[in-house]
């Protein structure tokens, strides 16, 4: 058979590489920031853009899609073209899917902290760019399935189920959570309300972890993992069967992000049981990475980037145990909302993307630069520092998380809640400092590997253009008789990417369809009405600042919530949230009945400096909100978009919103008066403020009656 | 017996009579423990490490052929052995320090009545010793792990491998020796790399059963048959629990104080008691002499809801929402509420700068002064008329 020439294309890898180091570093950096702003408000620099609110959106987005992100495209571009022995379709597809997908991250960063945001977690960015990461995704998807038509080998390997999965979930994913309706360029509301928003943004929050940290790099690991340890991958049979319960079974398990909530019961259960049963599929990836380095450990000694993949491995294999248990309600009652889901997800984020993409490019850089790392001495040290870092942090947090929740939940024998909000805040500072240690060594650790990885390919030179041979496919081809019978789908890549795509999306279905369609699932509530148009305003700055990043509004039917909260939440009462805010972390106490807790001038006090009403508090000051003026002329188009969504104004409401606004503002400023506080209507604050006076009191009235 | 199994089962011996005992303590105990959070997770956070003890002990026993072994008894630690010793000692040593720190502060500030976390002292410092030890094991095995890594080079040049099999692995893992493994090496091979047709671990084909059997019970459970609680019910349980046990215990209290039985507290003890509570939860609205800042002044004898002891353990107990006081009944306990309305009682007059100017009406104590008030005010008829019509104001 006649052999073809080609190249490969290592240029795109090699910036992909770049790309992601930069962001690596930046996105650890904003993590380091925010970490010390837990304890040390005043690291914000009080200014609007630095608040922890906006940086920590700014953290998460950075290292999930400027660094992983960025990892995913370098791994696949690289290990793609030599599993398909074929260069990439198109070099133009590359060169846009590169620098489209910089840009996006650009313009993530700076609407995130000018507090452009959908405030729905993980999911942030606004209309404008959730439409250009769909645009760049279809470009990565297009470039991807050009090559895989073009390929010389005949059967697709295990690591490109993964990426065609990752493909197709991720859009779904996207698509789906992302549907909202523009109020202006960068502002819009999301279609869902309340429990279904809850229940799709946790179901695209959940398999953003599995379909964008987890899929993608595992089908680098079956590349990286035996391309590094030169060993045959373990077992084929458990990559099938793994990949398909894998991809299938993770789609389920978003509603245990929402355990003890008002979803529905049904709906939790079968969080809390696909959760359970994801354990073996999760570690059949582990046992396949790990068994495939059998009569290799040899090598795990002499090759860092071996070292490397196998922390990450285990790391992967603690998570995805972790995660199940944490997925049992009892367990979920003790974790949700503290530290230790912080700690669950470092191990993940540190271990197992951190490690994984350290360890591929200690391994691909000298490769592309055909030499040799510039230092295994500096590379070993980072392997310590990294693993002392993720210990330093991971311990910590699982101490506080798990004692801030004792606390929380510990009453006297006469029946009182025995700590006050704020006392089991006080004492989570020591671990704080703690975990910004170990931060900080991760990330002087990847400082670490940037110096080295600079050096080595200033030593280097780049090795442009690579070629390989192969023969081209055959139009008649036979397969023998007694082959699994999995190859058939291997070599139809079509027919992969429809059925992982049904596959994916049979649990998402089961979960939302009754949720939309039979109202039984969230009873109404009569007495809960649309909020008014200050309220919305002000809600409107809840979200820009990302309180949610601090505060739940989500009640759960414990004893120790009700007791300190007041009536747990229910499902009816959100049904007017577009989006919801029920928030996944209470580092302040939760909000869901903060209305008529206290009197307007304690929240005007509270915002100029928390500490002076909450002695000890670690909340940032928020001086602005008194000083920049609420943007009135948005009233109308804001009530406008929501009753296009549904929301039960009277009609043509919109042209009268603005007086109703102003008269409401105006009691609000009565009411500081008395207090001695003297501040114009027209006041972010005052909008703010009539929101949190107006949350969850919906049902107080109710019960008064 | 190979190092590995020791350590198995010294680790194994070691728990079963802890869980065991651990039981027993918790069927003595008045109150179960297997509703205690912190006894939960203990235990929970034991079995876990157990369980990765075992796995961890399994996996690398597999992954290190037993000629490893055998050479370790040879072999002599070289200079590098010593510093990965000591790597992993720094890091053993760092872990417990963090730990340390941490049970520290969870000591210092959960302890109650001799007890932890509603724990007595000495289960939660055993339960806490069997996670230490765990841990030291799991530290041990780290150890194993590495110096197999280190010393594999040179047994590889030393000997020959002499096979220890063990059927119970055998038959959990499925193996095919890697001598063997040309027999089930497939004729993939993608960039070099190739895929051999081990069949799937036993373990991890029944574990993941395992798991889909239990799902479906728990579906069957819950959502079928409806023989278990769900959250809605569980609470409904938790609040009756509850009022049951805080009902037993006010019955033999003298905590067992309510708006109408209070009286002004004057031992200085309980005045200095309501001092620090008022510090701790009342200065942000009411100002450090109570001057009012946020909310009214509390040294003036004007009174939005009454000035007696009753009015104001009133006020504390149920607060007055739509004006900004919380309802501390789930802060404070009743003696609590006491004694801070005693101490409110001492500023009256006190004079405290920048003071807020009067809210609410007059309230006079008919000629009593306050400080010298001893006596139950609630016999002064005087004070029960201001006080009746200070409640209707609040009201409406």
């Amino acid at each position: 058979m006649e052999l073809q020439k080609f190249q490969y294309d290592n240029k795109t890898v090699k910036m992909f590489a770049y790309a992601t180091i930069l962001w690596g570093l930046v996105g650890m950096l904003v993590g380091l920031i925010v970490a010390i702003q837990l304890y040390l408000p005043a690291a914000n620099l009080s200014l609007p853009y630095t608040t922890f609110g906006r940086l920590r959106p700014l953290h998460t987005n950075a290292v999930i899609f400027a660094f992983v992100g960025n990892g995913i495209f370098m791994g696949v571009y690289y290990s793609l073209q030599r599993l398909l022995k074929a260069r990439m379709f198109s070099d133009l597809l590359s060169k846009i899917h590169f620098w489209g997908w910089q840009l996006i991250i650009v313009l993530a960063a700076a609407t995130l902290i000018m507090g452009k945001t959908t405030g729905k977690e993980y999911a942030e960015l606004e209309w404008p760019i959730d439409i250009l990461i769909t645009l760049v995704w279809v470009v990565f998807g297009w470039n991807m399935f050009g090559t895989i038509i073009r390929r010389r080998e005949r059967h697709l390997y295990v690591a490109i189920w993964f990426y065609i999965a990752t493909f197709v979930t991720v859009a779904m994913l996207h698509i789906v959570n992302s549907i909202e309706i523009p109020v202006s360029f960068w502002k819009s509301y999301s279609v869902y309300a309340g429990v279904q928003d809850a229940l799709v943004q946790w179901w695209y929050g959940h398999n953003a972890v599995a379909f964008f940290l987890t899929t993608p790099y595992l089908g680098l690991m079956y590349y990286f993992l035996p391309k590094i340890a030169q060993r045959p991958v373990y077992s084929y049979r458990l990559s099938i069967v793994h990949f398909w319960a894998l991809i299938f079974l993770y789609i389920w398990a978003g509603p245990h992000h929402l355990l003890y909530t008002a979803v529905p019961d049904w709906a939790q259960s079968l969080g809390v049981v696909f959760s359970v049963m994801l354990i073996a599929p999760s570690w059949g990836g582990m046992i396949n990475g790990l068994l495939t380095l059998r009569g290799a450990w040899d090598r795990v000694r002499d090759d860092v980037g071996l070292k490397f993949l196998v922390v990450a491995v285990t790391a992967y294999g603690m998570a995805t145990f972790e995660g199940p248990m944490l997925s049992l309600k009892s367990v979920s009652a003790i974790a949700h909302y503290t530290d230790w889901i912080v700690a669950h997800v470092h191990v993940g984020a540190l271990g197992w993307n951190g490690f994984m993409t350290f360890g591929i490019l200690y391994w691909l850089i000298p490769r592309l630069f055909q030499t040799k790392l510039y230092s295994q001495k500096l590379a070993n040290m980072h392997f310590w520092i990294g693993t002392l870092g993720i210990v330093l942090y991971a311990v910590p947090m699982y101490w506080a998380g798990f004692m801030q929740s004792s606390m929380w939940k510990d009453f006297t024998p006469e029946g009182q809640l025995k700590w006050q909000f704020l006392d089991t805040v006080t004492k989570m500072i020591p671990f704080y400092i703690a975990r910004s240690i170990g931060g900080a060594l991760f990330l002087t650790g990847a400082i670490l590997m940037t110096y080295n990885l600079i050096k080595t390919i200033k030593v280097g030179t780049f090795l442009e253009i690579e070629e390989d041979e192969a023969p081209a496919l055959t139009s008649n081809y036979q397969s023998h008789s007694k082959e699994h019978w999995h190859r058939w789908i291997e070599r139809k890549p079509i027919q992969l990417m429809i059925v992982s795509l049904v596959v994916v999306a049979i649990g998402g279905l089961i979960e939302f369809l009754p949720v939309f369609l039979i109202k039984s699932n969230i009873p109404t509530i009569s007495s809960v009405k649309p909020y008014t148009p200050l309220e919305l305003q002000g809600r409107d700055i809840y979200i820009r600042e990302g309180c949610y990043t601090c505060h739940s509004q989500m009640i759960r039917p414990f004893r120790s919530e009700t007791a300190r909260y007041g009536e747990y939440s229910k499902a009816g009462e959100f049904v007017y949230d577009h989006p919801f805010q029920w928030g996944s972390k209470r580092t302040g106490p939760d909000l869901a009945r903060i209305g008529g807790k206290y009197p307007d001038s304690w929240h005007y006090n509270h915002m100029i400096e928390p500490s002076s009403m909450a002695p000890g508090s670690i909340m940032p000051s928020y001086p602005w909100l008194l000083e920049d003026q609420l943007d009135a002329n948005s009233t109308m188009s804001k009530i406008k978009a929501m009753i296009r969504l549904g929301v039960p104004y009277p009609a043509g409401y919109e042209n009268i919103a603005i007086q109703d606004m102003e008269k409401q503002a105006k009691q609000i400023t009565a009411n500081l008066k008395k207090d001695g506080i003297e501040t114009l209507p027209d006041r972010e604050i005052v909008a703010l403020i009539g929101y949190l006076q107006r949350m969850g009191t919906d049902i107080k009235v109710k019960a008064s009656k | 017996m190979t190092n590995f199994n020791k350590i198995k089962y010294l680790a194994v011996t070691l728990l079963i009579p802890a869980v065991g005992f651990c039981q027993d303590e918790a069927v003595k105990e008045t109150t179960s423990y297997f509703t205690n959070v912190l006894f939960l997770t203990l235990v929970g956070l034991i079995i876990v490490l157990a369980i990765v003890i075992v796995a961890f002990s399994g996996v690398f026993k597999n992954i290190a052929d037993s000629d490893y072994l055998q050479n370790k008894f040879n072999s002599k630690k070289d200079d590098s052995n010593n510093s990965s010793i000591k790597n992993i000692v720094s890091l053993v040593l760092l872990f417990s320090s963090v730990s340390m720190m941490a049970q520290d502060a969870v000591l210092a500030k959960v302890i109650d009545d001799g007890r932890i976390g509603g724990i007595d002292q000495f289960t939660f410092y055993f339960l806490l010793f069997l996670v230490f030890v765990e841990l030291f094991v799991l530290g041990l095995m780290f150890y194993q792990f590495n110096f197999l890594v280190k010393t594999h080079l040179t047994i590889v040049k030393a000997g020959k491998p002499i096979k220890v099999e063990s059927k119970i692995l055998k038959s959990l893992t499925d193996v095919v020796p890697i001598e063997e493994e040309e027999s089930i090496l497939l004729d993939h091979d993608y960039d070099g790399i190739k895929e051999l047709d081990n069949n799937l671990p036993p373990w991890w084909k029944y574990g993941f059963y395992l798991t889909i059997v239990t799902g479906v019970i728990y579906l069957l459970h819950f959502h079928v048959f409806k023989t278990g609680d769900l959250q809605g019910k569980e609470y409904d349980n938790a609040i009756a629990q509850a009022k049951i046990e805080v009902d037993e215990f006010m019955k033999t209290s003298a905590n067992n104080v309510d708006e109408n039985t209070v009286k002004v507290l004057t031992e200085a003890s309980d005045i200095t008691a309501g001092k620090d509570l008022f510090i701790a939860n009342c200065v942000a609205c009411h100002g450090k002499g109570g001057e009012g800042t946020v909310g009214p002044n509390l040294t003036d004898e004007y009174w939005i809801h009454g000035g007696s002891i009753q009015d104001l353990f009133k006020t504390l107990k149920y607060g007055w929402v739509e004006k900004g006081m919380k309802s501390w009944k789930d802060d404070l306990s009743p003696i609590q509420m006491a004694q801070v309305s005693s101490y409110i009682r001492t500023l009256k007059g006190t004079n405290p700068p920048n003071p807020k100017a009067p809210q609410g009406d007059l309230y006079s104590e008919a000629g009593v002064a306050p400080l010298n008030d001893s006596t139950i005010i609630k016999n002064d008829s005087l004070n029960i008329n201001i006080k009746a019509d200070s409640v209707n104001v609040g009201k409406k």
